[in-house]
């Protein structure tokens, strides 16, 4: 008992002292309040819990930072292999139809949808607080599993051969997942900022 | 010219090309299908110039780098109120 409160008095120092960088690093990876505030808490909880494990010779910060690092790609992960019946049924309707949107039978562009050159300036893009907020709304509005697949390839920085392993599933199927969500994310991108 | 007609692959399948390449590479036939297919094709030279903008924006966006923090002291009470 002693020792849990121990524990408890040590965590609550950290909490005060990582809180807010945890919070900001888990609201930059997900871009969600809510699912940042969840994972931090989340990772506080889970130090208590293994605290014993905490030997010391990392620094505190480090330890949580791992623990809400696993935590968030844990979550994508889970998104990516167990989607709900809808949002299955969302990435199969969306696979149809983003294919009969872009290309005709023979797979050739359609014209409505064929890339167009790019205005303004894409490199310095991410400066403009407006498009973060378009490119926030296009990830969103991708079926949960494929937004969950982009992510999970930023996020482990790591080669997609494990990024596969660790999901397992075929490195064929990771990549048409990628595909579609590319397609229809580069679309989304076109109509609603560079070509508006 | 039957080789080249046989070797044609569609636009469909060359943007599956390129988003493969920057994942796991290609197959030696697969980049001389890729590079036959875009020295013919603008509309697909411009996908892949604008695929590989894409991955850029995402990784200078959710890559490692530290951002600015932002304060939160609800959460911390209220993670204070649950250990």
């Amino acid at each position: 008992m002693q020792k849990a409160g121990i524990a408890k008095d040590v965590i609550a120092e950290w909490v005060d002292a990582y809180s807010d960088s945890m919070y900001s690093w888990a609201l930059h990876k997900t871009s969600s309040r809510e699912m940042a505030e969840d994972l931090v808490q989340e990772t506080f909880l889970a130090a208590v819990q293994s605290y014993e494990k905490f030997k010391g010779d990392s620094k505190a910060k480090t330890w949580l930072f791992s623990i809400l690092n696993n935590k968030i790609i844990d979550h994508y992960r889970r998104a990516y292999k167990n989607p709900t019946v809808s949002e299955q049924q969302q990435s199969d309707a969306g696979s149809v139809s983003l294919f009969e949107t872009m290309f005709d039978s023979d797979g050739r562009w359609l014209k409505t949808n064929s890339p167009q050159e790019w205005t303004g300036e894409p490199e310095h893009v991410l400066d403009d607080v407006r498009f973060n907020v378009t490119l926030q709304h296009c990830m969103e509005v991708l079926p949960a599993n494929w937004n969950a697949a982009i992510r999970l390839k930023y996020l482990e920085e790591k080669k997609a051969e494990l990024v596969c392993q660790e999901l397992e599933i075929s490195t064929t199927n990771y990549w048409q997942i990628l595909h579609r969500a590319k397609l229809q994310l580069r679309k989304c991108l076109d109509e609603n900022w560079f070509n508006k | 010219m039957n080789l080249i007609r046989n070797m044609m692959i569609s636009c469909r399948k060359a943007t599956e090309l390129i988003e493969k390449r920057s994942l796991f590479g290609l197959t030696v036939i697969e980049k001389v299908n890729l590079v036959l297919h875009t020295s013919m094709c603008d509309a697909c030279t411009l996908y892949e110039k604008q695929s590989k903008t894409i991955d850029k924006m995402l990784n200078d966006k959710l890559g490692s780098e530290e951002e600015e923090v932002v304060e939160n002291p609800g959460l911390k009470d209220k993670i204070k109120g649950k250990l």
